[in-house]
């Protein structure tokens, strides 16, 4: 100890620490006093309170987690430890906190707290508490705040509630009572193959939120558990203690004979409980500045459990047991109709037998049509349609195809065998033929060896591009041994195809390109082009030797006409062209060829018209 | 020149050859898997045609519809259902006429309790395949475009013969867009088919926690509208959207992305 004291004074910044711990040495050897108080005397079922045990001058203690109180559940939920220097005198002390849960109303006496410290033993003074009922109307707590609650969140689609709970300050009950379930089966004994319904509740103390996690886990060999229905919530209230409640229901069936120990249905979930105020926070000031709620809470983790679940499983009687008994255990009845009573000739007739009751629908077999002399018919298809929730009670039909082989005035009858399990025999229900009016098709039809799987269904064709391929390829229903082959893909998601697209595209425009350039050609070309020939002729005769004079105004007249755009300057150039052209060629010298000089004026003169720059350079 | 003729022959003769050597021994193989159906050995005969289906030669460009029919028997017969949907739709896809597979395809709908898809584009489907339509429609269209190009631009236009060629245009390429408009292929590749016995749940959100939003009943085709690693977002009608684990569909097309399981083929 001294040596770690004097390592300790290497540290001037420990120097307080040390301080602190010489002063707190003679606190452990101090008189230690014991004390308990309550937060309140007198409370409400359903509202907590708070029993402190303060254990001054020591540094710990030991206490009971428990106190028995018959009618109250005392737990310990914390402890905090104080501090106070006050004049450079140094005290420490123990706080114990229990929580009181009161499970009903009446006076009670706390009993006096164990405590040992200092190794010594120590005994709190008995309180008093007073429990009252709570008014129905009243809400739980004395100082009541409401919290949002996404705490009970089963399954989506559950309606939620906002959840009251009881003042922070107030501790939590027994972890016991927080949750529980418990598991409600109507019959012990079954027969093998009967259904019969579960349901299971789980209970939640409605101060505290609640959040599920996982789903139910229940089941066993032996039975067959549905899928659990959405569970509804509600409230209820048990020896003055409020509880949100999770229901669930299912089917149960039994599978094999014999006894069957299902174990307890489980449910994940977590509870927020509040938590203890730590130390310098638990004062009443403090508590006024948050409104009366402790801002610290723990979570706990539960598994809700039911009791186990004991079945005795019975077999079904051999005696009895009728031919075309599949495997029904239930209650049920029957009715049959025809939907088309009067079919055209070869056309089938639908025979609609209903099964109505409760029981076990899935396990249950087809009922055996009876007088089917005459008729073909097909193995049925049947819908199920539940009445409640369950799907306990229901009604399922099978509808049979038929087909006439010779002229029919009634449709078969049905027989419907099943095992009723609280008459314990096996019972037969049968539906008598109801009248059609039907008859065969054409022979080669009505003697066509059709496989029992292809029974013709109303809505989709008989004739196809398929069916001469069955013909080829082997009787209907049969497997085919001719197998042919055909592309995944639709052409247009195929490269080939697009290829043959796209070229026929480029063919088309090269057609349509060629056989117009080709109209074009035999119509001269353009006008343009047309023109631009015309012009280069014209200058050829400008430009050639030995012609006449008139000839060269002909051409000088033409090739200012179409070399610039219709101008003033052009048109001027044009009517003196042409009155010099008039002159030579009426009068004198119009076969003579033209003066050198005059010649080079018309040629500048056509030059510069050229040059106007309306069609460009024609020497060219 | 009558060497070349020889080259050629001798081309030809290797490609045949390669493409025999493709499917040798496949009408033995179908025979044996089709006794094992008959003989009431199903299990037999469906592990044999899955064999065959799993072939590249058949997933890969072509696939057969009497295999996947025969197949779809097989898994009728052992009572899986919505399996053999599967295989009937996929020999629908192939052959959208082919009569005996509408019908073994109504009757395991109707086991499910499943309605029996029937639209206008059946009687279609009964009277000419789609890519026959889509084909003979082209050629024709095409004929019709030409016919149409050479009237209007070549020689003296004579307004009778250009309305008939143009009529041919109009008629034929209609066709073809038709046949392309009704072809199940062109569709089939973002379709599932949900192989799971039990029906599954939709989802709000791709996780096992994820808000429950119905459930599909096995043998349903389903629109994949995203995929998720092993969680697809489907449309399983209207309004019906939400996320399934790949593991309980299967796509439509063998050789569209299959599920997780491997379940593609």
């Amino acid at each position: 100890m001294s040596a770690m004291i004097s390592s300790l004074f290497r540290f001037n910044r420990l120097i307080p620490v040390v301080l602190f711990l010489t002063a707190t040495v003679p606190c452990v050897c101090a008189d230690v006093t014991v004390s308990s108080e309550l937060s309140q005397a007198d409370i409400a079922v359903g509202e907590m309170a708070e029993l402190r045990v303060k254990v001054s001058g020591a540094q710990g203690a030991e206490v009971p987690q428990e106190l028995p109180v018959e009618g109250l559940q005392i737990r310990l939920t914390g402890q905090s430890t104080q501090v106070q220097m006050v004049n450079f005198k140094v005290s420490s002390s123990v706080l114990y906190s229990y929580a009181i849960l009161p499970l009903r109303a009446g006076n009670f006496i706390i009993p006096s707290v164990p405590v040992a410290a200092g190794g010594r033993q120590f005994r709190t003074q008995s309180l008093s508490l007073q429990v009252h009922e709570r008014p129905a109307s009243a809400p739980p707590a004395s100082a009541p705040s409401y919290i949002p609650a996404p705490q009970v969140m089963p399954r989506p689609g559950v309606a939620q509630q906002q959840v009251r709970i009881p003042s922070q300050s107030q501790q939590p009950a027994a972890s016991g009572r927080l949750a529980f379930g418990e598991i409600t089966c109507p019959k012990k004994t079954l027969y093998s193959g009967e259904v019969v319904p579960v349901e299971i509740r789980f209970y939640f103390d409605a101060r505290y939120p609640v959040q599920v996690r996982g789903k139910v886990d229940f089941g066993s060999e032996g039975v067959l558990i549905e899928r659990f229905q959405d569970p509804k919530e509600s409230r209820e209230e048990i020896e003055g203690m409020l509880y949100n409640v999770l229901t669930f229901k299912t089917l149960l069936s039994a599978i094999k004979p014999g006894s069957i120990d299902i174990p307890p249905a489980k449910l994940e979930s977590q509870i927020q409980l509040p938590g203890a105020m730590p130390p310098g926070f638990d004062d009443p000031i403090f508590r006024q500045m948050m409104g009366g709620q402790s801002p610290f809470t723990q979570t706990k983790e539960v598994a809700v459990k039911t009791e186990p679940l004991h079945l005795e499983i019975l077999p079904l009687p051999k005696e009895g047991r009728p031919a075309n008994f599949a495997g029904a255990v239930g209650q049920f009845d029957i009715d049959s109709s025809v939907q088309n009573p009067r079919p055209a000739p070869g056309d089938p007739v639908t025979l609609s037998v209903k099964i109505g009751g409760k029981g076990n629908f899935k396990g249950m077999g087809a009922p055996v049509l009876t007088g089917t002399d005459g008729w073909r018919s097909y193995p049925p298809t049947d819908k199920f349609e539940g009445s409640d929730a369950l799907s306990l009670s229901g009604v399922k039909a099978f509808d049979y195809t038929l087909i006439a082989q010779q002229p029919r005035q009634s449709s078969p009858g049905a027989e419907f065998s099943y095992f009723d399990p609280f008459a314990a025999k096996y019972v037969t229900i049968s539906a008598k033929p109801l009248p059609v009016d039907a008859s065969p098709g054409n022979p080669t039809n009505a003697a066509a060896p059709l496989s029992p799987s292809t029974a013709p269904v109303p809505g989709v064709s008989p004739v196809g591009a398929g069916d001469a391929k069955a013909d080829a390829g082997a009787k209907e229903g049969e497997p085919f041994s001719v197998i042919t082959l055909h592309a995944w893909k639709s052409p247009i998601h195929r490269a080939g195809f697009l290829t043959v697209t796209i070229a026929m595209i480029i063919i088309t425009a090269l057609l349509a390109g060629f056989l117009y350039w080709r109209d074009l050609e035999a119509r001269g070309g353009t006008a343009s082009s047309r023109r631009r020939r015309r012009l280069a002729a014209l200058w050829v005769i400008l430009n050639a030797e030995g012609s006449d004079a008139a000839a060269i105004y002909d051409a000088a007249v033409e090739y200012a006409s179409l070399v610039a755009s219709p101008s003033e300057k052009r048109d001027s150039v044009v009517a003196s062209l042409t009155e010099r052209r008039d002159l030579i060629k009426y009068g004198s010298g119009g076969s003579k060829p033209l003066a050198v000089p005059e010649r080079e004026e018309l040629m500048q003169t056509l030059k510069n018209l050229t040059n106007l720059g309306t069609l460009g350079n024609l020497s060219k | 020149m009558k060497r070349s003729l020889h080259l050629m022959t001798l081309l030809l003769l290797a490609v045949l050859a390669t493409l025999s050597s493709l499917h040798a021994g496949i009408p033995e193989q179908v025979a044996t898997a089709n006794n094992d159906l008959r003989s009431g050995h199903p299990l037999d005969a469906l592990a044999r045609y899955r064999t065959l289906l799993t072939d590249t030669a058949f997933l890969t460009k072509e696939g057969s519809p009497e295999l996947w029919y025969n197949s779809g028997l097989a898994e009728e017969k052992t009572g899986d259902a919505a399996a053999a949907s599967l295989s009937f739709r996929r020999a629908l896809l192939l052959d959208p006429g082919f009569a005996p597979a509408q019908r073994q395809l109504a009757v395991v709908l109707g086991a499910l309790g499943l309605p029996i898809p029937s639209d206008w584009c059946h009687g279609v489907y009964a009277i000419i395949h789609p890519e026959r339509l889509m084909i003979i429609g082209a050629v024709f269209g095409w004929i019709g475009t030409l016919l149409f190009v050479v009237l209007l631009l070549n020689g003296p236009r004579k307004k009778g013969l250009i309305l008939i060629s143009l009529l041919l245009l109009i008629a034929g390429h209609g066709s073809a867009i038709f046949g392309a408009l009704i072809d199940p292929r062109r569709t089939a590749v973002d379709q599932a088919v949900i192989i799971s016995k039990t029906g599954p749940t939709l989802r709000a959100t791709p996780s096992d926690n994820g808000a429950p939003a119905g459930t599909i009943p096995p043998g349903t085709v389903i629109s994949v509208l995203s995929r998720n690693g092993a969680w697809w977002y489907v449309a399983a009608g209207p309004g019906q959207t939400g996320w399934i684990s790949s593991d309980t569909v299967t796509s439509l097309l063998p050789t569209a992305p299959a599920s997780a399981s491997g379940k593609g083929s």
